[in-house]
């Protein structure tokens, strides 16, 4: 007996070793002549007003002599305003490590950038991190016009006016044992026809669904991954198998018809949402249950999925990531800091810059009808967002401000410090349980 | 023999007791979902282990048989805060000379406590500390009762799991969980446990697991007595493998056997359980 229990007690032990082993192996590897690794004291780098933010610099002398310098950090706004700046001297001999902590005063509620800096004689590094003071506390101003409920409305009558004329094709040869995948199509504002993939789980009757909206000019294919959801996946206009009247780039799909409220790519393209909707609504029989659909999406989908919450209350959930375009006013006085430009600013800019007649007023008499942040207060029901702090396509200010303006109080955020224009595994993850325990799905 | 249908009568309310929770213990059930796990056990021995570790076998015509059912109710209270408790009905028929057969039928010692999530590992992993209370189902003023230990007790237990490391398994899954359990009597008993599980899918729908038990009771009572209660200290390793098989996404069932190769102070037993998972 005795015996068994050391063979086990061992097993166990090699077992907790092999789970130690591979949390070890999950950290990542970084090379360089003296390593930088900067970690905030709040894992989500997200800070109260009333605390000090503090990080701690582990430093790393990877090299096989001396080496001195210093290290610097500067901490500006999102917008890149000077707000501290600071430096440590560092020794390190041979293999040495140091840690050093940074201790920045409290600051106001905001975003801020902050830059390590190492500076050796012959080696120069920066690390760039991004912090959060009370994201919940972020404002912005809506610059919503007028007639914006108006122009919606009259969107969707005229939405409504479209026969949809909808064809199910089912698809044997995409199909498995465990999924029915159908293609669909409809016609959509302006009698653009657009195109989707249904996919429905083989064993059951009725589904909750996971109905995704595509990012800027992706192509939705059959979303197979999801066992205990019927998956439709909408190609909005001019996104993946709907390119039948609009068939362009990235660099101008944004820019369609942008000096005209009325024609503007994204009316047609909010209202596809939307049809894909309708489309969900009418085919019950499919097992779709139309008391529980979610809509997700990210970077333009976290927008589109927003704006569909916001003009259909069929909508049971909602869940964005890195959601494009928001707060597209101060986007653009933070983009304006940008060493390099970056979308969605970069078209904006480069668009403005070679029509004369077309000013920054100009612009936002047009988009200011399709800011998400404008729908923002419009959603009623849950909400999750995720957002990744060193994002400059969605700076963090502008998710934030977004999700502030919300009307429902039954949202939650998830911060990652180290993600630019887009969230990790663990969002997902949690995005799972969230949808669980919103639907009451065992 | 008294002390065959003593330890009987232990290993199978541990195995009554636990092992329902193995289905997904450690794993926090989650805000605004529960669980209903009834459980239907068989145990039977004839032979029993020594307090040296040696078979001794049983008189002919004699054995220890358990009919049990358990219903194991988990509600989740929020993210990681779960409320579970366990009520055990006991049959049992011993046996005890060929012709003379003594049956005991009850409610025996539930388990009411709390079940906290302490750390989750993106949640691949998660670390979770439970608190209950045993409550004895059954008169405890009138002496001994075959269904329990007449005691009160209290338990404490860590429990860890998740998916398998990539590396061993793509899709398995392990459970470990560390308990202590201490009954309010003069002669205590202190009970610790170990259990180990690794489960792994062998289709969409079905999966096979492999439980290991090591158990402990501790007390000062050392002596051997043929009242059922008298004794109070032994250990028994245990494996059980299981096969489950998932019918909906709310209903799953498991079938499972075990058999207990070395132990002190208990029986050598054998059985198997059939347990469905209703998710709520």
């Amino acid at each position: 007996m005795k015996k068994v229990c050391h063979v086990i007690v061992f097993a166990l032990t090699i077992l907790l070793g092999s789970l130690a082993g591979v949390k070890a192996q999950e950290q990542t590897e970084e090379t360089g002549d003296v390593v930088l690794k900067a970690t905030p004291y709040n894992k989500t780098a997200l800070f109260t007003s009333s605390e000090e933010v503090r990080y701690r610099l582990q430093l790393h002398n990877n090299t096989k002599q001396q080496q001195n310098g210093r290290v610097l950090y500067q901490v500006t706004t999102d917008d890149g305003k000077k707000v501290t700046a600071d430096s440590v001297q560092i020794s390190l001999r041979e293999g040495a490590d140091k840690d050093i902590i940074v201790n920045i005063s409290k600051r106001n509620t905001g975003f801020y950038r902050i830059n390590f800096i190492v500076k050796l004689p012959e080696y120069d590094d920066t690390v760039r991190r991004v912090f959060g003071v009370n994201p919940e506390k972020v404002t912005s101003q809506l610059h919503k016009p007028k007639d914006f409920d108006a122009f919606w409305k009259q969107s969707k009558v005229e939405l409504a006016q479209v026969p949809a004329n909808y064809r199910v094709l089912e698809r044997r040869d995409l199909s498995t044992q465990y999924k029915k995948v159908y293609s669909v199509e409809m016609h959509s504002f302006g009698d653009l026809v657009i195109r989707g993939w249904l996919v429905v789980p083989t064993d059951g009757n009725k589904f909750p669904v996971h109905y995704r909206v595509p990012g800027y000019v992706v192509s939705l294919q059959p979303n197979m991954d999801n066992d205990d959801f019927i998956a439709f996946d909408l190609n909005v206009r001019g996104n993946g198998n709907s390119k039948d009247v609009i068939n362009i780039g990235t660099d101008n799909y944004s820019l369609i018809n942008i000096e005209n409220k009325d024609k503007y790519i994204y009316r047609g393209v909010y209202m596809d949402c939307l049809r894909g909707l309708d489309f969900l609504y009418s085919h019950s029989n499919l097992g779709i249950d139309t008391s529980k659909i979610f809509v997700e999406g990210g970077s333009q989908g976290g927008s589109l999925a927003l704006v569909t919450a916001a003009l259909d209350k069929r909508v049971k959930l909602l869940t964005m990531q890195v959601p494009l375009y928001a707060d597209i006013h101060d986007n653009f006085a933070i983009s304006a800091s940008y060493e390099q430009q970056v979308f969605p600013f970069k078209v904006f800019r480069k668009y403005q810059s070679q029509h004369a007649g077309f000013s920054w007023e100009k612009f936002y008499s047009t988009f200011d009808y399709y800011d998400p942040q404008n729908f923002a207060p419009m959603v009623k029901c849950p909400v999750l967002m995720g957002i990744g702090l060193l994002d400059q396509f969605c700076p963090p200010r502008c998710s934030m401000a977004l999700y502030n303006h919300i009307s429902s109080a039954n949202k939650e955020f998830v911060c990652v410090p180290n993600s630019t224009h887009e969230v990790n595994f663990n969002y997902f993850m949690f995005q799972n349980l969230w949808l669980r325990e919103k639907f009451r799905m065992p | 023999m008294r002390k065959t249908v003593t330890t009987s009568l232990y290993t199978c309310l541990f195995f009554v007791l636990i092992a329902p929770l193995t289905t997904f213990a450690g794993f926090p059930i989650g805000k605004y979902r529960n669980i209903v796990v009834p459980t239907f056990s068989y145990y039977r021995q004839t032979d029993r282990f020594d307090d040296k570790d040696h078979v001794i076998k049983g008189t002919p015509g004699t054995s220890f048989t358990s009919y049990s059912s358990n219903l194991f109710i988990g509600y989740g209270i929020s993210r990681k805060l779960d409320f579970i408790a366990t009520i055990p009905y006991l049959y049992q028929q011993n046996i005890v000379a060929p012709g003379y057969k003594l049956v005991d039928a009850g409610l025996g010692d539930a388990v009411v406590g709390f079940s906290y999530n302490l750390v989750n590992s993106n949640f691949v992993r998660f670390f979770s500390i439970g608190v209950s209370a045993i409550v004895p189902m059954y008169n405890i003023h009138d002496g001994p009762s075959p269904l329990g230990l007449s005691a009160y007790g209290s338990e404490v237990k860590l429990m860890y799991c998740g998916n398998l490391p990539k590396d061993v398994s793509t899709k398995g899954y392990f459970n470990l969980e560390f308990a202590y359990r201490r009954y309010y009597n003069t002669q205590g008993p202190d009970q610790i446990s170990l259990l180990g599980t690794v489960g792994c899918p062998v289709s969409k729908y079905d999966q096979l697991s492999l439980d290991i038990l090591l158990y402990r009771s501790f007390s000062s009572n050392k002596e051997f007595n043929s009242n059922v209660f008298a004794a109070h200290d032994y250990s028994f390793f245990k494996p059980q493998l299981n096969y489950g098989h998932t019918f909906t996404r709310r209903f799953s069932a498991f079938v499972g056997g075990f058999y207990v190769p070395f132990g002190v102070n208990t029986g050598v037993g054998y059985g198997g359980s059939l347990l469905g998972v209703i998710k709520i």
